[in-house]
């Protein structure tokens, strides 16, 4: 038998297990999410091709349905490898968050059965069922709503994992919240599921929808005839249009998610926002690049949407509209500047003007054509997702203390103390199955009220109150000496200062002591208590 | 860490354990038989010019393509359905076996990539120059196909023979061990299976192939589709018969490495608790033989078809009286010998009878095809459940008992462990005793010297009492 060496009582795995993880998951994700987009983009075009009479989009949609049945057997097997993977590498974790939510995943289970037999007999008996369109689309469609189910459910498990809120992992394993072992309710409607389920369901329309276009492209780049140059233009301006509107929804839901972030995963939240923890990997903040990713891809979307608006193109965006998004992704970014850093800002702006000034330029190589914007705009709204997926999971505090350095178990808060983590498991623990109730179930507590910390220095006041609303950045970069004031404006704004507590941050903004390094170590804290 | 036990509705939680497993289970065995032989089919067309060994190759992959999804969909259930009821289990088999799952899982992704894309997506345009290629894709969609099967079978043989190598607890990082991946019985449950496979499959398909052929006939008895059907169902059938005569030598040796490692669930198949299932198993394996041999000699009458037959049975024949424990009629090895001779030597010679009498192609004998398909499909079944049932009250043999264990199975286990075995008896001794002789007779051996406790004896003794 071989065993891992004593020293480190886990599966190794190269490059570690965290990394493997991420790459299953994000690359899951990403098929995942295509997968769902191209369900509802064949039902779009199958339902055209039905009332237009028009049987090219009948073509497309199926061609369309073959690439979904191949990419969709990959996920379902990389869904296996990342289950294995889980299994292996995170065994208390991954049996504790199963016995959980049992029967959620039973329910996502027989989800899948159903979503896997219709997809095939809708790819497979297309030619069969020529006669009976109207159920061949309705079976189509079903698609649609069996994987919104399913990922509805994915997504309550995926969103409990970031924002536990009262939940606990033993107290509920074994109450079950729902009075029935397997279903944790509570912990299913947590308060981030809302916020994720919508932003992901826009952002999968909106990547499948690019995905599409970006096909097109590539068919565009190899198609010698004419006739069918125009056909696929149509059908990537199509996709486009239909990417490009759901696209714009995202820093609406976007905004409201990040809202709920802030009140119940507050230091994932400082994180995403200031760029700590394992959001900054190899030196480059993810976050950061997504968001000039996405910069970009508004640039490009503008721009190709004017021309066509300009030169009446078929599928065209009205003009109203690419004003109307231009306004509201420049109140965006301005907003988020206020929030973040200017530079946020600059560098978001810089990337919109370089796109669109690039898509000029490719509009006019290819004489109007859209086939090399298709094809970018695919290619970026596949590493928005990847990234976006990436910097969720890696938004949780672990690992990292805030001066960035690697350090197990730092820099955590009370509620993630139930969810696994490797580097925290004590040595020698034994997973037993019980039946009735366990021993210590009695002695578990109840769903215990977050525990609130009282702050000791004006170093921790300035870090559980100032940056609930700004970052640090804002301090830094003040250039005054007029702390009263300022903590007096900050009063009036609605933070909640005693007269005692402003005056110790005004003596201490004033004295000039103000370090990085302000966040409290809870877990110190509480073992403390 | 302690878990709670997830009660289901309805059924107990094996039940629904195996109705997952046994939904799964036909459907990927189907698609790797037909991975693994539509590219000899492709193969033998292109080198006999025949269109119908290439159509028949076709039709595989396409309906291989159809349970494709469906079979991975319920693969994906089982290792979630045994996370959330049996995660003790899982999570510290996963450990033993990481890296041959993540094995798996690469070998699985290479094989859509080699089936979806390569093999499928290509077949009309690798068509001509490129037709060995394609031929070739489908090789190594069918090797990467195999090594699935292959993992899955060393890591399932393991929770019936562990051998010398321990379940490790979750805190004992193994992540692989060779010798629990070559576990005694390993080799012999992957060339069981994959004949086994090999059989039902063409069997089943032949008799499916029969129905459609009957269909086509009514339509026009002498278009190129009937006759297509035809040929096709007959090549089917003809490979799943005599890929049936390697089960029962392959078998033998299966049975003997269970005696040697695992003792206690080979009484229960032979003659114990799931002695039933086996029966039923060997019932519809009779069905097959005579159904399915007297359909083979009358459709090809040849000689040399009529002695491969013979042949066949003749090595059922030596399996069945070498079969030690094999001996229901009467506890008499004799009798057992001479009735299951007299029976086998009975069909060898109705067969001959047959040979070439009658006309194969009538309705009824397109249906008996089919009877015998299901027959083949029913003793697979048959099979893998009883292999599963026998270890039980255990998950893996002799290292961990699943949650829900009764006393009742934990005592029959202790019986056959620590009274049969020691004691070389076999499960039908127990119903020869009357049952107030049961405490005298664990008393007597007691003295000469089988070593039990004594809350053990008590236990044995009561179970006797009540059951036997």
């Amino acid at each position: 038998m071989i065993l891992a060496a004593g020293s480190n009582p886990f599966i190794q795995f190269p490059g570690g297990a965290k990394w493997s993880i991420g790459f299953l998951g994000i690359f899951h994700v990403a098929v995942g999410s295509l997968a769902i987009g191209f369900a509802f983009v064949v039902t779009v075009l199958q339902l055209i091709a039905y009332f237009r009479k028009d049987n090219r989009y009948d073509l497309l949609a199926k061609r369309v349905q073959l690439w979904h049945v191949c990419i969709y057997n990959i996920g379902t097997i990389n869904a296996i490898g990342l289950v294995f993977a889980l299994s292996g590498l995170y065994p208390q974790f991954w049996a504790q968050i199963f016995t959980q939510f049992f029967w959620t995943l039973i329910v996502e289970e027989t989800l899948f059965l159903m979503l896997a037999t219709t997809l095939t007999l809708h790819y497979f008996f297309w030619d069969d069922m020529w006669g009976h369109k109207k159920l061949h689309i309705f079976m189509g469609a079903m698609l649609t709503p069996f994987f919104f189910l399913q990922f509805f459910i994915i997504n309550g498990m995926g969103a409990y994992m970031l924002t536990p809120a009262f939940a606990e992992g033993q107290a509920s394993l074994w109450s079950g919240t729902a009075g029935i072992l397997g279903w944790d309710k509570l912990a299913f409607y947590n308060p981030s599921f809302l916020m994720l389920t919508l932003h992901r369901t826009a952002a999968n329309f909106a990547y499948a929808g690019f995905v599409v276009a970006g096909v097109c492209g590539v068919l565009l780049y190899r198609a010698k005839r004419e006739k069918i140059k125009a056909w696929y233009e149509s059908g990537g301006r199509f996709a486009f249009k239909v990417a490009f509107i759901s696209f714009l929804t995202l820093p609406i839901i976007g905004f409201f998610y990040a809202w709920v972030l802030k009140y119940h995963a507050k230091e994932a939240y400082d994180n995403l926002m200031v760029g700590r923890g394992d959001v900054v990997a190899g030196g480059v903040d993810w976050w950061w690049v997504k968001q000039l990713i996405v910069a970009a891809m508004v640039g490009m979307g503008l721009v190709f949407g004017y021309k066509g608006a300009k030169d009446k193109r078929e599928f065209a965006l009205p003009k109203s509209l690419v004003y109307t998004v231009g306004l509201l992704y420049l109140l965006f970014y301005v907003g988020m500047g206020a929030q973040m850093t200017w530079l946020f800002v600059w560098g978001s702006l810089g990337a919109v003007v370089a796109a669109g000034l690039w898509t000029v330029h490719l509009l006019n190589h290819h004489q109007g054509s859209g086939r090399a914007v298709f094809l970018t705009m695919g290619i970026l709204s596949f590493l928005t997702v990847c990234l976006g997926g990436y910097v969720r999971e890696a938004s949780r505090p672990r690992f990292v203390n805030p001066s960035g350095q690697q350090q197990a178990g730092f820099n955590r808060i009370q509620q993630y103390s139930k969810v696994y983590h490797p580097a925290e498991r004590p040595e020698n623990i034994e997973m037993r199955m019980v039946r009735g109730t366990a021993p210590h179930v009695a002695e578990l507590p109840e769903r215990s009220p977050l525990v609130e910390l009282p702050p000791e220095t004006a170093a921790d006041l300035v870090s559980a109150r100032c940056i609930s609303c700004h970052t640090l950045e804002r301090i830094y970069r003040y250039k005054g000496t007029d702390w009263d004031r300022v903590v007096g404006r900050m009063k009036a704004y609605g933070t909640r200062l005693t007269g005692a507590e402003a005056a110790e941050i005004a003596d201490y903004l004033a004295g000039g002591e103000l370090q990085r390094n302000t966040s409290i170590d809870v877990n110190e804290a509480l073992s403390s208590e | 860490m302690d878990l709670p036990v997830i009660e289901t509705p309805v059924f107990p939680r094996w039940v629904w354990m195996e109705e997952i497993t046994y939904s799964h289970i036909p459907i990927a065995t189907l698609v790797t038989a037909y991975m693994l032989l539509a590219p000899v089919f492709e193969y033998i067309g292109y080198k006999r010019h025949d269109p119908r060994w290439e159509r028949l190759s076709k039709a595989l992959i396409w309906f291989a393509m159809i349970l494709f999804s469906p079979g991975a969909a319920l693969g994906t259930g089982i290792p979630m359905f045994i996370i959330g009821t049996y995660p003790e289990f899982w999570s510290r088999w996963a450990n033993l076996f990481f890296w041959p799952l993540i094995a798996q899982f690469i070998f699985f992704l290479v094989e859509v990539f080699f089936l979806f894309f390569l093999y499928y997506l290509t077949w009309d345009a690798w068509q001509g120059a490129k037709k060995k290629l394609h031929i070739a894709m489908g090789v190594c969609a069918a090797i990467s196909g195999y090594l699935v099967q292959i993992v899955w079978d060393s890591l399932g043989g393991y929770m019936l023979t562990p051998g010398n190598v321990a379940l490790p607890g979750v805190d004992q990082p193994v992540a692989w061990s060779l010798p629990a991946m070559l576990n005694p019985s390993f080799p012999f449950l992957l060339f069981h299976r994959t004949f086994g496979n090999f059989s039902y499959v063409m069997l089943l398909t032949g008799g499916v192939l029969a129905l459609r052929y009957m269909g086509q006939k009514r339509k026009d008895p002498n278009s190129e589709n009937t006759q297509y059907f035809h040929w096709a169902a007959g090549i089917c059938f003809i490979i799943g018969f005599f890929a049936f005569f390697a089960q029962p030598v392959i078998g033998w040796f299966y049975a003997r490495v269970i005696q040697r490692e695992a003792p206690v669930a080979f009484m229960a198949i032979m003659g114990g608790h799931s002695s039933p299932y086996f029966i039923a198993k060997m019932i519809a394996i009779l069905i097959l033989l005579v159904v399915g041999g007297t359909f083979v000699v009358k459709r090809y009458g040849s000689k040399s078809v009529a002695w491969a037959a013979t042949a066949g049975l003749l090595i059922v024949l030596l399996i069945v009286i070498m079969h030690p424990p094999l001996m229901w009629l009467g506890q008499s090895a004799a009798a057992w010998r001479v009735v299951s001779t007299a029976v086998v030597l009975a069909i060898i010679g109705w067969l001959w009878r047959s040979r070439g009498r009658g006309d194969p192609d009538r309705k009824g004998w397109q249906w008996a095809m089919f009877v015998v398909g299901l027959a083949a499909f029913f003793a697979f079944a048959m099979g893998g459940f009883s292999r599963e049932h026998i270890k039980s009250p255990d998950t893996v043999y002799g290292e961990i008992v699943k949650p829900e264990w009764t006393d009742y199975e934990a005592d029959r286990y202790l019986v056959y462990q620590k009274w049969l075995e020691p004691q070389e008896l076999l499960p039908i001794d127990l119903d020869r005793q009357r049952p107030e002789s049961w405490r005298s007779e664990v008393g007597q051996a007691r003295r000469d010297g089988l070593e039990l406790t004594d809350e053990e004896a008590e236990r044995i003794i009561t179970y006797l009492e009540e059951h036997h």
